[in-house]
């Protein structure tokens, strides 16, 4: 055998494995090296239902042409009637193309997907598909798609609301999803059981995207996520994903699940045209597929008459608990009593028993909490009333019976549960007169009562009226002094000021002084404090220090200071007679230092008035 | 300190006293007895209705704080409540202090210090070389608007925030409806609080400055509201 019968024989075995589990058709061009093959997944769909369309392009050593789908058309066919067409809808899926080399020989594959989608019965007539490169043409058989309502959908549910797969559908679909109740009749508030299934018999790419029934007329609690497992349907294993949902009715009467809605992309695989080729591995081509399920009809049944009194709606299996913290107690102290209610059913909308007490002054709701247990295909979970009682005068707190009642759909009748009365014991509290001037802790008497009012004042903490008009007026009279304050530093600093301090300290302290040593026959200290007066007057006078100058320089600094030469002479002769009264008789130093210390104040005097402004 | 420096503060000050004033003249200003507020918070001790017994203790401790008898039964009824909610050992009894103001007390302290503040410098304005005594003027008056101020913003802090204490049993302080739900706090009666804004039958909790949810105003009693609930504590 030649290379080229080899190949050929090669591909005709390949084309026929190809061909057998699928209805499909392929052309080879003259040349054997272009040939077309189209397939459909099935040979008839229900209208709405999807099929597949595979067109494998393969070449030898050429280009791979492009393939185009004409548009396809139902054709419903009556006798003595023209053929009615209607067109249907193709989508292409995706396009893959391989590439493989044996003994030099280049292979190159392509292979299309599409998704034919018929909304009519009749026939789709898929005309030869043809390629060509060159001279080299080939083209694929005609196909022939039944479309029927008899046909089995790959994504439809069998309807009907029965638990499991017993009812799946006919044939071997590859997807499809399933609701399914527990029970097709039941009370009104009583749980239904929702299992919404996918079954998959083919790689699910991502997630799965659910849409959940309508589910009008019925209170709804999710159990939980999703579960995943698998199962055999007619011989044939699937994996499950299922969501269950409780679902308690709030209408009586017929009411109807809707449809569910799941879209899901499925992996198919495409076998190669050359089974032989070593390049020649199996095509995924992803496929986006949307299922819907069937709508479930229940039946809702009133409760049958005759409710018991205090029922409030409960249905399901429950029990009552009644927990009281403590059985003695002082008065003044809250007992709390706990009623809890626990079983299966819709937990969350059961009303909370009336709890009561005789002998207790207040009372308080301290709270009510829900816990529901989602794991099960049941649910159930408890709720817990807190209720707090007060007495304030010792004797007994009789917490009276707390009654639940509830319907029990098994049983088809109410059931009621009544719990005893329970009684505490209330002590004298440790406030109460016989315990009175005790604190809690007994360390400390409680004072007692005032018998006389008073004192009286505000609780709010806001400023007396009086007390901002004080605040204001201080800060006036502070400010005030701070001004007059600045003043007078302001004033003490100009020279003038400064030299007429000195003088009227010069009068005021030390000539005073001096009088009076001159008084206590201390003539020769007084004369020599005004003899330092004078020179410092003098000083001031014509802005010099003189303390230690000698006569003559005394003399020339008083001129250049314009001191005329009267002025001169008349201080130099009042320093002459105050150094003479040292030396003077005792008996007229006295007089002599009073008339000097005098003449030096009148000199001062004159000084201090010169500067005043 | 400049002449005009106190002007300033004199402006300041009177556009901090005028919201204060404007908020006070919309309460009763009506004086209220310490005796009534004392016989009804002792009263309710000796219920052990805790939450009334400190809100009225603490209404008569207010304007009269050093009232040995007040004090003494605000201190047992702290005890109390501590004893109630479990840790009356780890705390010590939580008596008031024995030298303490009232509020128009402590008003007129801070007055008295700015007054004699204001007397020292015109003392020292009147002598020459006197600059130590105008500073101890300076310093006086000083602490006396320091003092004005801070009781300034306790008026402002008890206006926003008022003292309020719990009555009920237990209460709930949780989220508002329209916050992310968290576990609620429990009060036991008798805790002190302080109070925020309101809305509807809720009003915001505050403890040690900090807001801790929302309670139901009907468990709380404000400490400036005690005189309501008295029978005989006006005039």
């Amino acid at each position: 055998m030649t290379g080229r019968r080899r190949w050929v024989a090669l591909l005709a075995a390949s084309v026929a494995m190809a061909a057998l589990p699928r209805i499909g058709a392929c052309g080879t061009s003259p040349g054997g090296k272009l040939s077309i093959e189209a397939s459909l997944d099935v040979s008839s769909v229900a209208p709405g239902a999807v099929a597949t369309l595979t067109v494998q392009v393969r070449s030898a050593g050429l280009n791979l042409p492009d393939v185009t789908l004409p548009p396809l058309t139902v054709d419903v066919e009556r006798p003595n009637q023209p053929i009615r067409r209607t067109p249907a809808i193709t989508e292409h899926a995706g396009t893959s193309q391989s590439f493989s080399m044996v003994n030099n020989a280049v292979e190159r594959s392509a292979t299309t997907v599409y998704r034919i989608l018929p909304q009519s019965e009749g026939t789709i007539h898929i005309p030869p598909l043809r390629v060509s490169v060159g001279k080299e043409t080939a083209q694929s058989s005609p196909l022939t798609l039944i479309v029927s309502r008899s046909a089995v959908s790959p994504g439809k549910a069998p309807s009907g609301a029965v638990t499991g797969p017993a009812n799946a559908p006919s044939g071997r679909p590859e997807v499809f999803v399933q609701a399914t109740v527990d029970r097709s009749r039941v009370f009104w508030n009583q749980q239904l059981l929702l299992r919404l299934r996918l079954y998959s018999r083919v790689d699910i790419l991502g997630d799965v995207d659910w849409k959940p029934p309508p589910t009008t007329g019925f209170w709804t609690e999710g159990l939980g996520p999703a579960r995943h497992g698998r199962v055999t349907v007619r011989g044939v294993p699937y994996e499950v994903m299922e969501i269950p949902t409780a679902l308690f009715p709030t209408k009586t009467g017929t009411l109807t699940i809707g449809s569910a809605q799941v879209r899901v992309r499925v992996a198919r695989v495409i076998q190669p045209p050359d089974p032989w080729s070593m390049l020649g591995m199996p095509e995924v081509v992803p496929q986006d597929l949307a299922l819907t399920s069937d709508p479930v009809t229940v039946v809702v049944d009133p409760l049958p008459p005759g409710t018991p009194a205090g029922f409030q709606g409960a249905v399901g299996d429950y029990r009552l608990a009644l927990h009281v913290d403590s059985l003695t107690v002082r008065a003044g102290d809250p007992v709390t009593v706990r009623a809890t209610i626990r079983g299966t059913g819709n937990i969350a909308t059961v009303r909370d028993p009336e709890i009561r007490a005789r002998g207790a002054t207040r009372q308080y709701v301290v709270g009510s909490s829900t816990k529901v247990d989602r794991n099960g295909d049941r649910l159930q979970g408890e709720r817990e009333t807190d209720v707090a009682f007060i007495a304030d005068q010792p004797g007994a707190l009789t917490v009276l019976p707390v009654a639940f009642v509830w319907f029990d759909p098994e049983g088809g009748r109410y059931r009621s549960q009544r719990s005893d009365s329970v009684r505490v014991t209330v002590l004298p509290g440790t406030g109460a007169p016989a315990q009175a001037g005790r604190a809690g802790s007994g360390a400390a008497a409680v004072a007692a009562l005032r018998r006389k009012p008073g004192p009286f004042g505000a609780l709010t903490p806001d400023p007396p009226a009086a007390s901002v008009g004080l605040l204001g007026l201080s800060a006036i009279a502070y400010a005030g002094a701070l001004a007059v304050a600045g003043a007078r530093r302001k004033r003490l600093r100009d020279p003038r000021v400064a030299r007429l301090g000195v003088l009227e300290s010069l009068l005021t302290q030390d000539l005073s002084r001096a009088n009076s040593l001159a008084s206590r026959n201390e003539a020769p200290r007084a004369a020599a404090i005004a003899e330092q007066a004078l020179l410092r007057g003098v000083g001031i006078r014509y802005d010099l220090d003189l303390a230690g100058l000698a006569r003559s320089e005394r003399t020339r600094t008083l001129r250049s200071r314009g001191a005329d030469d009267a002025e001169v002479s008349a201080v130099e002769s009042l320093l002459d007679s105050l150094g003479a009264i040292a030396y003077a008789p005792p008996e007229t130093r006295v007089q002599d230092a009073r008339q000097a210390i005098g003449a030096v104040k009148e000199r001062l005097e004159r000084y201090r008035r010169e500067l005043l402004p | 300190m400049t002449g005009r420096a106190a002007f300033y503060l004199v402006v300041s000050l009177a556009l901090l006293c005028g919201p204060v004033r404007a908020e006070a003249a919309t309460k009763a200003d009506a004086p209220v007895d310490a005796a009534a507020l004392y016989n009804a918070g002792t009263e309710a001790l000796g219920r052990r209705d805790l939450g009334p017994a400190v809100t009225f203790l603490l209404a008569a401790y207010r304007i009269d704080p050093r009232a040995r008898d007040i004090r003494t039964n605000l201190g047992i009824a702290r005890a109390r409540v501590e004893e109630s909610q479990g840790s009356a050992d780890q705390a010590p009894h939580p008596a008031p202090p024995p030298i303490a103001l009232s509020w128009t007390e402590s008003w007129y302290l801070a007055i008295a210090f700015a007054m004699a503040g204001a007397l020292i410098s015109w003392l020292a304005a009147m002598r020459p070389r006197s600059t130590r005594l105008l500073v101890a003027g300076s310093a006086f008056f000083a602490l006396g608007i320091l003092s004005f101020s801070a009781l300034l913003l306790r008026a402002h802090e008890e206006g926003v925030h008022p003292s309020a204490v719990v009555v009920a049993p237990v209460l709930e302080v949780g989220p508002a409806p329209d916050e992310r739900p968290l576990p609620p706090y429990l009060l036991g009666a008798g805790d002190e609080v302080r109070l925020g804004p309101s809305r509807g039958e809720l009003v915001q909790v505050r403890v040690s400055g900090n807001v801790i949810g929302w309670a139901k105003r009907s468990g709380l009693w404000r400490v400036i509201d005690a005189p309501r609930y008295t029978r005989n504590s006006g005039v």
